[in-house]
């Protein structure tokens, strides 16, 4: 054969595969391509063979046309390879598509319940501020509640009717102030004294969308030597900051409580109009958060914190209160209520 | 506390603060106003009119046509429906173009046919509370006296441009239960003088005092009379009756009223009574007998008692001290003489007095919160002095005072350190400015050596320490001079104890976990927490305020339980809830010290599950109980076994206690069916830990291994046993076979199955088990001989057979 004809043939064959190889569309029918035009038995290998029979200088020049096509074949074949790959796997991604609308496995849901909630941001704020935490009994004696706080037996400020007795001298305590007295005690005159009290309190009133039989309150305390009232005033004016944002202020009422002297009502700007005057708050701009006050003299001493020694504030504030406004809850109720329906909507960190 | 502006300002000027500012410095001051109240609530254009003559209207029973003189000039033609109209009544007339409360105009129209040129007013249409008014003004028109001048404004006759403070007064300031009172504070707070009278001068008669007294009781240190003769049964002026109107006290006759008025002013309550009912002349300040009994002006037989303060005659008692006249010595229309009492009594006494008849009375709850010792003979002097003027009375004898000798009060001097002042409150003020402030409370600063020494007038009971004298100067120099500055204080770190940190974390992990946290009523009722007969009886209370609240809880279950009813009633299919509280426990009823509070994390499983694309609605049952249970614990790092539990509640088959080194620390249990239906829940699952129990199972701190250098093998066996074998003591007789061997890295249950394959009564259980030794790699023969042993255990133990 001359080397014009084998070139031609290798043209054609060429051009066969490369047209047999356009015609295929799955990936598994490239192997039997592969094999044809490219295996060991192939026709090129065939046709490469027919070197031989060439002269000598007319050898390398068809070897090299050979290769050419080899070449050419095999990166026309990696070329369809890929498309094809390619668009089978697009389309069985295609095919996999799921809704992904449907709700997701993991359901669980559950809620912190919105006292507890505001609790547990008020600790973490006092926390910050290196305040610990106490807890103390809830059933409490006339003694503590009452009286080492200042409230002898027929002090005006002291109420019988608004107290749940358990005996003449055990009731269930209506706020949580007799933990000073407790805390100061257990701190057996070391200072300084920085704690917050959370826990539930008990009151002889009617359960209406304002009042419940029983409640929260956060009790704070700090005594040590050279504590003045602006320490007070600064403190919680950081607190409320930290709680309802930068731009909150406090404002002092002088108040009445038997056991801080000099007293105060501590108001915050409204929540809800920042102080323009709304509904909420009764158009002052202002609304009551806080009972507070310089510890009471006859409080440090029967303590056993000499009085003429050491100072020191406290500060009481209702989480319900708290947790009504920032969530805009106006029953009460509905806090010991429980109702998963209104407790689900807590479930949002 | 109810004010007039205009009363105050008889001592005050008021003329720049207006009432609103004078509402807004008070509440700065401490006197919080909690409403500022026009006496006018919209009268416009209504005049004092005389009835000239009312005849019968042609077309209606009921109607009068009146001709009223108005002071226009002409006589006005009025239909009126009012049964006292008749000529000769003064009365408010509304003219037309007048406007009444609520927006009401008053034009000229017709009224059957008869043309009406405005209205005849009755106290209502004029806005006045008739509930305080006499009986016979709450009806029909207002009638006016007589001498009220014809044509003048109705607005200004009756005080309607009065603007009344309603002020929450805290306990302590007794002394602003008093225009008195509230005088001197209102000079205080402006920095003024005021008028107001330290003594009043009163007409005293000739001769002797008619009326001896006896104190007789320590609880009476001060009792003054004053006997007056030929009191004219006359109304109380306009004024007197409007400024106790505008003060919420009822207007009843003038002698009444007078005590009321000088009560309102001094805040001394005074009483009046029939000076001849007293036998002997002779008034006996004594302590009840027990066993007396009195007849009270409002005709009720009341039961005395030792601790009540009477005041009686050697023969009877005529009164209870403080808190109601006897009927005996009711001042009626034949009363001749009457005496006026003005005395101080023991706030303690009066209040229970008062409490335990029921009664509370404006008198009374001045005495309770105290009054000035010297208040009583001023208080006394203005009294006499205005039914002297007013009720044409004269005096007999001077007033007669007596006075418990050791009652004698010298003025407090409290001391005080201005510098001491200022480092209490934090901020920078003047000792001149300090002066002023006492100067305008009207205490005076006896000595200017340190410490001051500060005479507080006895008008002021609440201002006994130097920390009091602090409060004035803060809250007169104004709370909001006080700065914000830091406490200066060791550094203390803020961080929650062991208990508190793991609650919270306890909380978190829960709702995570799909628990909604509720908080329910500690106080619940005997019935709800009878099914679960507990050992312990709840602590009642002595004066519960329901049924269903009236005892303190021995358990949470049934708190969770009323929380599954009520969502279960409110469409909530089903749902699982925790609770962080307390329980309360005592052994010792009735209580006589505090009970033990336990604290628990109560969990309850009520219903069904939502249920989702991907696992159908079920109920909850007690292994969504336990898994819940088995991360907390996890994440405690507590061991727990569990062990069928005998409390009688749960169901027996389907419960178990939580035991902890031996110590029970918890529960969890399906409701045994009896005590779910009598709390009214289908079928739930309960579980609850103790917290303190829980809180002393904790390891320490986590010790860390490094990591293994050698691989471990894990081995799989399937064995048969009886079916009611459990799964948990299988773990544990393979888990203690290979104790020894210290080689059991792991192990655990995968498969659980009966039916086909295993025989009746049977159960094949599938258990992994992981092997690991720190030295070297495990031969494939060791591990052999390693299930040997522990399938040989099983054996042994539980007639476990390998399935083949
Ligand atoms: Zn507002």
């Amino acid at each position: 054969m001359d080397m014009e004809a084998l070139i031609v043939q290798l043209g054609r064959l060429q051009e066969t595969a490369l047209s047999e190889l356009r015609e295929i569309s799955a990936t598994r029918d490239l192997a039997h391509w592969r094999v044809q035009y490219l295996g060991k038995k192939s026709e090129l290998n065939a046709l490469s063979k027919q070197m031989g029979s060439l002269g000598q200088e007319e050898r390398p020049l068809f070897g090299e046309r050979v290769n050419e096509v080899r070449k050419a074949l095999e990166e026309a074949y990696a070329q369809r390879q890929t498309a094809l790959a390619a668009a089978e796997q697009a389309l069985r991604l295609a095919q996999e598509t799921i809704d992904i609308t449907l709700p997701g496995r993991a359901v669980c849901k559950g809620a912190i319940h919105p006292i507890s909630r505001v609790i547990q941001e008020i600790e973490d704020i006092f926390l910050g501020m290196g305040f610990s935490i106490v807890d103390g009994p809830e059933v409490e004696t006339d003694h503590y509640n009452f009286e080492l706080l200042n409230l002898p037996k027929d002090h005006p400020a002291r109420d019988m009717q608004d107290t749940f007795y358990l005996s003449d001298e055990l009731l269930l305590r209506t706020h949580t102030s007799p933990m000073q007295v407790r805390t100061m005690e257990r701190m057996e005159g070391h200072i300084p004294i920085k704690v917050i009290v959370p826990g539930r309190v008990y009151r002889r009133d009617e359960d209406d969308a304002t009042h419940s039989h029983q409640f929260t309150q956060i009790e704070g305390l700090v005594v040590g030597e050279g504590i003045r009232m602006s320490d007070l005033k600064g403190t919680l004016e950081a607190f409320a900051k930290a709680l309802f944002g930068p731009e909150q202020r406090v404002r002092l009422r002088p108040s009445y409580f038997p056991f801080t002297e000099p007293s105060a009502e501590v108001d915050l700007l409204c929540v809800h109009c920042h102080g323009e005057g709304c509904r909420v708050c009764k158009g002052t701009g202002w609304i009551e958060i806080l009972g507070a006050g310089m510890v009471h003299p006859r409080v440090l001493d029967m303590s056993g914190y000499d009085s003429n020694r050491y100072s020191g504030f406290a500060f009481g504030m209702g989480p319900e209160r708290i947790a009504m406004l920032r969530y805009g809850i106006s029953d009460i109720r509905l806090l010991y209520q429980n109702d998963l329906r209104f407790l689900a909507q807590f479930a949002r960190a | 506390m109810k004010v007039s502006y205009q009363w105050l300002s008889d001592y005050v000027n008021l003329a720049d603060v207006s009432p609103q500012a004078l509402a807004d410095k008070l509440t700065s001051a401490g006197l919080a106003v909690d409403a500022v109240e026009p006496r006018n609530k919209g009268v416009s254009g209504v005049v004092v009119g005389e009835i000239v003559s009312a005849e019968q209207h042609p077309n209606a029973d009921r109607l009068r046509v009146c001709m009223v003189d108005a002071g226009t000039g002409e006589q006005l033609q009025i239909v009126c429906g009012a049964p006292n109209a008749r000529a000769g009544l003064r009365v408010p007339v509304a003219l037309p173009g007048a406007t009444l409360p609520g927006g009401v105009q008053i034009r000229r129209t017709k009224l059957r046919g008869v043309e009406s040129n405005g209205m005849l007013c009755s106290a209502a249409e004029i806005g006045l509370e008739t509930r305080l008014l006499p009986s016979g003004q709450t009806t029909g028109l207002f009638v006016l006296p007589t001498e009220t001048p014809i044509g003048e404004d109705i607005v200004k006759v009756l005080c309607l441009d009065d603007v009344v403070l309603d002020i929450d007064l805290t306990p302590n300031r007794s002394d602003c239960f008093s225009i008195r009172g509230l005088v001197h504070e209102v000079a205080a707070i402006l920095r003024c003088t005021h008028s107001f009278p330290e003594s009043v001068e009163a007409p005293t008669g000739t001769g002797e005092a008619p009326i001896a007294i006896d104190l007789a009781t320590e609880l009476c240190p001060r009792y003054e009379t004053q006997v007056l003769d030929g009191i004219q049964q006359v109304a109380s002026p306009l004024w007197m009756q409007m400024r106790l109107v505008a003060m919420g006290i009822r207007t009843i006759d003038l002698v009444v009223d007078v005590t009321n008025y000088v009560m309102l002013e001094w805040g001394q309550p005074l009483h009046a009574f029939d000076a001849d009912s007293i036998a002997q002349s002779r008034i006996v300040v004594r302590q009840a007998r027990d066993g007396e009994a009195l007849v009270t002006l409002d005709g009720q037989q009341r039961m005395l008692t030792r601790d009540m303060i009477v005041i009686s005659d050697p023969e009877k008692a005529i009164g209870l001290a403080g808190v109601m006249g006897g009927e005996n010595s009711e001042i009626t229309s034949s009363t001749r003489r009457i005496a006026i009492e003005s005395a101080r009594f023991d706030g303690s006494s009066v209040r229970r007095t008062g409490q335990r008849l029921g009664l509370r009375s404006e008198a009374q709850q001045r005495f309770e919160k105290g009054i000035d010792p010297a208040a009583v003979t001023p208080a006394l002097a203005r009294a006499t002095a205005l039914l002297v003027e007013l009720a044409g009375a004269t005096p007999i004898g001077p007033a007669v005072a007596v006075q418990q000798k050791e009652s004698a009060t010298g003025l407090r001097q409290v001391p005080f350190v201005p510098e001491r002042c200022r480092e209490a409150l934090g901020f920078a003020i003047s000792n001149d400015e300090i002066e002023n402030i006492f100067h305008a409370l009207g205490f005076a600063v006896r000595s200017q050596d340190t410490p001051w020494l500060v005479e507080v007038p006895s008008r002021r009971p609440d201002v006994t320490l130097t920390a009091d004298l602090y409060e004035e100067i803060a809250r007169l120099h104004g709370y909001d001079n006080i700065p914000s500055t830091t406490t200066v204080l060791p550094v203390t770190p803020g961080m929650r104890d062991r208990r508190q940190a793991m609650l919270a974390r306890a909380r978190v992990l829960l709702v995570d976990m799909g628990l909604y946290e509720v908080r329910t009523y500690a106080l619940t009722s005997p019935d709800a927490l009878a099914p679960l007969a507990a050992s312990y009886q709840p602590i009642p209370l002595l004066l519960p305020m329901s049924d269903e609240r009236r005892v303190l809880r021995t358990h949470l279950l049934p708190s969770l339980t009323e929380v599954a009813v009520h969502n279960l009633a409110h469409q909530v299919p089903g749902g699982a809830i925790f609770e962080i509280g307390k329980s309360y426990l005592t052994t010792n009823l009735p209580l006589r010290e505090q009970p033990r509070e336990r604290e628990v994390i109560a969990m309850l499983w009520f219903g069904e599950s939502e249920g989702t694309l991907y696992e159908k609605t079920r109920r909850y049952d007690f292994y969504d109980a336990k898994g819940v249970l088995d991360r907390l614990l996890a994440v405690f790092g507590t061991d727990v076994s569990y062990v069928r539990s005998s409390m009688p509640w749960l169901h027996p088959g389907r419960s178990a206690d939580i035991v902890a080194d031996g110590e029970t620390i918890g529960v969890i249990g399906e409701l045994h069916p009896d005590t779910a239906a009598q709390f009214g829940v289908a079928r739930a699952v309960y579980a609850e830990l103790d917290v303190a129990l829980l809180l002393a199972t904790y390891q320490g701190e986590i010790q860390a291994k490094g990591l293994p250098k050698f691989p471990g093998s894990r081995r799989d066996i399937a064995i048969v046993v009886d079916r009611a074998t459990l799964v948990g003591d299988l773990l544990t007789t393979a888990r203690h076979s290979l104790e020894a061997s210290g080689l059991l890295q792991g192990i655990g249950v995968f498969d659980v199955y009966a039916g086909e394959g295993v025989p009746d009564g049977k159960k094949s259980v599938a258990i992994s088990m992981f092997f690991q030794d720190a030295e070297r790699t495990l031969t494939d023969d060791e591990i052999e001989q390693l299930v040997k042993t522990a399938t040989e255990a099983l054996r042994v133990d539980h007639d476990a057979r390998l399935r083949s």
